[in-house]
């Protein structure tokens, strides 16, 4: 049987873009609502825990690289508004976190270290804070799952 | 002699807005970051209400090379940590953990166990009023005052 067909009508290839531009402000709102400027870029992988307290923001930052990092175990400090920079004794991290509780005898700390760092450069970091009469301290972690 | 106003339309060019945003969201996506903002948190105590804790006092947790743990001397398992804990709390409510890591432990190991005991109000329906993370130096220092080499 032979069917009957209508005119086939041509229809025009196109996209339409007439939302990108609504899309875009979507997400434009949305980077700026969320925009948060990380003041420590080291690469590291973060313990994982399943107890996670939100750190305060604008808490000071002492950051201790992997020890396959280049240089290895490099210990940066920040004061939570300016970006990290790196310390070569710990020596300077007791005269910068004296500084900072000069400043504000409430100032919280976030050690933030790799996994895989040997304990004794945390010990000695944690020691420079507790030298440095620091009260607060957060220990950077990621969130542990059940398959880990 | 008569001059001849011209109508200037009076509108917006919104036509590189769309350009404008679309670079915007670039800089913030290349700006920002998703980073970690959570953590395991932990007050120092002060100076003046410093309170002093004997080993025998306490619970000893120390965390040995490759993540192996000993509680008061004892080799333990992790998962066996709470259970011993609560133990000891029921016979006193107070008593604090003292968390020792070895040296050579790496960071991971230390926290590890320190996110266990912090589990405790969950898993054993407890709370461990104290836990105590001395540093290498402050336990040299107890030591030497002890008269322990």
């Amino acid at each position: 049987m032979a069917l009957i067909r209508g005119r086939e009508g041509k229809v025009p290839a196109q996209i339409f873009t007439a939302s990108m531009a609504d899309i875009v402000f979507l997400l434009l709102v949305f980077f700026i609502l969320t925009y948060k400027v990380e003041v420590d870029r080291t690469k590291m992988n973060l313990p994982d825990t399943w107890v996670r307290i939100k750190v305060p923001e604008k808490a000071a930052v002492v950051s201790i690289a992997p020890p396959d990092s280049d240089p290895p175990l490099t210990i940066r400090v920040s004061t939570g508004e300016e970006m990290s920079l790196p310390v070569s004794t710990d020596e300077e991290v007791v005269t910068f976190a004296s500084t900072e509780v000069a400043r504000n005898p409430n100032k919280e700390f976030i050690i933030k270290a790799d996994t895989s760092v040997p304990y004794e450069r945390v010990d000695a970091v944690l020691d420079a804070l507790k030298q440095s009469k620091v009260k607060y301290i957060f220990l950077l972690s990621d969130q542990k799952t059940v398959d880990e | 002699m008569n001059i001849k106003k011209k109508d200037v339309p009076s509108e917006i060019f919104t036509g590189s807005m769309a350009d404008i945003s679309f670079l915007l969201i670039i800089y913030f996506m290349i700006t920002s970051a998703f980073s970690a903002t959570r953590g395991l948190d932990f007050a120092l105590p002060e100076d003046t209400q410093t309170p002093e804790i004997k080993q025998e006092d306490s619970i000893d947790v120390h965390v040995l090379r490759g993540g192996a743990i000993e509680v008061d001397h004892k080799p333990m398992p992790l998962e066996g940590l709470l259970p011993y804990i609560a133990e000891k709390l029921r016979q006193n409510p107070d008593k604090p953990v003292i968390l020792r890591t070895d040296p050579d432990a790496t960071y991971g190991d230390m926290i590890a166990v320190f996110d266990e005991l912090r589990q405790a109000p969950d898993k054993i329906d407890m709370e461990i009023k104290t836990i105590s993370i001395p540093t290498r130096r402050e336990i040299e220092n107890l030591w030497s005052m002890l008269g322990i080499q």
